[in-house]
């Protein structure tokens, strides 16, 4: 397997793994961030589109390290590996971080909402 | 103007997604904390991959369209930004779509709000103030 491809493809299993077994923020079960996650990849294939077009290219990639797949126009199929790697490890920290200072619920042991305003009284005092 | 190019295409995206914080209420700069203990690791990380992967030969960038202000392993400064930028942007969407799919966030959605007070016909010449309930 091509260098870039096999990286690829490790970086997001990584992220995966890391969600799985160290942050669990659960973010792979919200319906949101696959609906996200598609618009994202809209997007993406216009930025990227753009970054990576043969015709005036602003990033060029090397054949030797990559897969021959280019797919929509110019853009290398690994490149979808690597921003959904980059985007999934943030909103992984993201959801976790929110949950281990309060600001999101655990989803759990959803706390009912009398329980969180002592804490909000005191953060925000009116 | 060219060099500027990717700098451009990311604050394309910077401004594009802008909306997502203030009339779809994704609170996502507005917790700048947290948007640093989300991003800035992410970002370190791939940046250390940009710098593998330039020192590998996967990629180049054209000196046409960069500005060619390059940081430290060889990673132009406009891969910094990406990682920053694109990261942002998604954390938007993502908090965005949240607002809207979940019953109980579609209240902190300010356009929603804002629909709602028209409909109770009180917004004639009264503008919506920060944090008014």
């Amino acid at each position: 397997m091509p260098e870039y491809t096999a990286a690829a493809v490790v970086g997001l299993l990584a992220v995966v793994v890391a969600e799985l077994v160290w942050f669990r923020s659960g973010v792979l079960r919200l319906r949101a961030f696959w609906v996200s996650m598609a618009i994202c990849l809209l997007f993406m294939v216009v930025t990227n589109g753009w970054l990576t077009k043969l015709s005036a290219p602003i990033v060029l990639y090397n054949a030797a390290t990559k897969s021959p797949w280019r797919v929509p126009w110019d853009i290398p199929v690994e490149d979808y590996l690597f921003g959904f790697a980059l985007l999934t490890l943030v909103t992984v920290v993201w959801q976790w971080d929110g949950r281990r200072s309060g600001v999101e619920p655990t989803g759990r042991h959803r706390a009912p909402a009398t329980d969180a305003e002592p804490r909000d009284a005191a953060a925000a005092p009116h | 103007m060219d060099h500027l190019q990717y700098l451009m295409v990311l604050g394309a995206c910077l401004l594009v997604t802008l909306p997502l914080e203030v009339v779809l209420g994704a609170r996502v700069y507005r917790q700048p904390r947290r948007l640093a203990v989300a991003v800035l690791p992410a970002a370190a990380l791939f940046y250390l991959w940009d710098a593998v992967a330039v020192s590998r030969g996967h990629w180049t960038f054209s000196a046409s369209y960069v500005t060619g202000v390059t940081l430290p392993l060889g990673v132009p400064l406009e891969e910094l930004a990406f990682f920053v930028v694109v990261p942002i942007c998604s954390l938007l969407s993502f908090e965005a779509v949240r607002n809207l799919l979940d019953a109980d966030r579609r209240t902190a959605v300010p356009v929603l709000a804002l629909v709602r007070r028209r409909g109770s016909l009180r917004a004639a010449g009264s503008r919506p103030v920060a944090g008014d309930r």
